[in-house]
């Protein structure tokens, strides 16, 4: 009987865990990313995920033109400091907080419209104990009204 | 310790040692989880958002044109009694969204208390709870003379709902939300365009080819939801209208003021468009629109 319980115990955290894990990236870009915006306008699109070390994530998006805009990228800190670079649809090279001491937040405006690549970077370390490191990363836009 | 006991505590250890974005790469809710080998860099990229401006910032450009507020053009508040189903609850969300954004925009308080009230039908159809958004109807009652609280409540509305879906594997639903609030936001500009041929307004829906690249790109992800399946042939149509446009870009500097920190992106871009184009892509997203809100 309590191998059963043990057993029905497992699967029912197997299941709950990746939807918990998620519950706490909504709630880490709630809490600690959007504020981040201000005084910017969040335009309200979550493009949050648990990325892990290596990892490399994309956001395209179209910006108009003469609006001022902000990009933040938040993440939790176990997985140290996140590179983002910004590239145009032809790959060119706009910007990379690489250069800025990889600070989190880029503001801009363009003299026209044009869909811009967010490319973010989860840095791999080397000396760790060999567990990989896994957080939330999220990738916000805001708008000047 | 006894051995059921102990075979627990390592099955625990490797349950939370396990690297879980792998797991969430499948529920792609957030955004594309497919891989995608990029031959000009290096790395593997492991998830790919495709996104697409949201309504308050095309009615923003819409207003700034000097463009006129129309009611008549809007999807009617009352109709919300028709979306009974979830994928029409999504997609009117959508279009109610981008509906609220534009009389907000101008300025028009009851109308857009209307159109919040609606959403919060369609929110509770949707199962989305009531601190997830659905709740904001009572705040804009109370910040009715307040455009800022307006606009504050539609963000955390929408913000609120697009989390909630995506992190509950309902990431097909929170695209056809994206879908309707696109569609309205697209009829609503080539209405006034047809009508006023605002060469702003013109520009600013030539400028929607990039967005419906990335819409399509989106909804394919989704493909095996039946509603999306219907929609994709749809906007590969309107895609086949918009590759008619002709947009050339020209990267230019990129030059960062130190003070402010703003930095400029001096590119170029060149639109060839010309009303009978606006006008063949007002036809088809009619239809689209019109099938969306059960006219």
């Amino acid at each position: 009987m309590k191998k059963i319980l043990y057993s029905l115990l497992f699967v029912s955290l197997l299941a709950a865990i990746p939807t918990e894990t998620q519950a706490q990236c909504k709630s880490f870009t709630k809490k600690t990313c959007i504020p981040n915006l201000d005084p910017y306008v969040y335009n309200g699109q979550f493009n949050s995920a648990q990325l892990s070390e290596g990892d490399v994530a994309e956001l395209l998006l179209t910006f108009y033109s003469d609006q001022e805009y902000r990009i933040s990228i938040c993440n939790q800190a176990n997985l140290g400091k996140v590179q983002f670079q910004i590239y145009d649809t032809e790959k060119n090279l706009l910007y990379d907080n690489a250069d800025n001491d990889f600070v989190s937040m880029w503001d801009f405006k363009s003299n026209s419209t044009q869909q811009l690549i967010v490319r973010v970077t989860i840095p791999q370390e080397e000396n760790r104990s060999g567990i990989v490191q896994t957080g939330c990363v999220s990738i916000l836009v805001g708008f000047k009204e | 310790m006894r051995l059921t006991n102990i075979v627990f505590v390592v099955a625990l250890i490797f349950l939370f040692s396990c690297d879980y974005s792998n797991i969430e790469d499948s529920n792609v809710d957030q955004g594309i989880g497919n891989d995608i080998e990029d031959t000009t860099h290096t790395k593997k990229v492991s998830k790919i958002f495709y996104n697409v401006p949201p309504p308050i910032e095309m009615t923003k450009l819409i207003q700034e044109s000097g463009a006129e507020y129309i009611e008549d053009i809007l999807n009617s508040p009352e109709n919300q009694f028709k979306y009974l189903t979830t994928a029409d609850a999504a997609i009117n969300l959508g279009v109610y969204g981008a509906d609220l954004s534009y009389t907000r925009m101008f300025d028009q308080i009851q109308k857009s208390i209307s159109y919040l009230s609606s959403l919060k039908t369609l929110s509770d159809e949707l199962g989305i709870p009531n601190d997830e958004g659905s709740m904001a109807v009572s705040r804009l009652e109370d910040n009715m003379a307040n455009r800022d609280s307006i606009l504050q409540i539609i963000t955390d509305t929408y913000s609120n709902a697009d989390a909630y879906l995506k992190e509950s594997d309902r990431g097909n639903t929170a695209t056809l939300v994206i879908l309707g609030g696109w569609v309205e936001a697209l009829y609503i500009a080539t209405s006034l365009a047809e009508s006023t041929e605002n060469k702003v307004i013109i520009k600013r829906i030539a400028e929607q080819k990039y967005s419906l690249n990335n819409l399509i790109e989106l909804l394919k992800f989704y493909k095996e939801d039946k509603t999306i399946a219907y929609y994709i042939p749809k906007l590969l149509e309107l895609k086949e209208v918009f590759d008619k446009i002709t947009i050339t870009y020209t990267k230019g500097d990129v030059i960062t003021n130190k003070e402010t920190k703003m930095t400029i992106i001096d590119s170029k871009v060149d639109v060839i468009v010309n009303i009978e184009q606006i006008k063949e892509i007002h036809n088809v997203i009619i239809e689209i629109r019109n099938e969306m809100i059960n006219l």
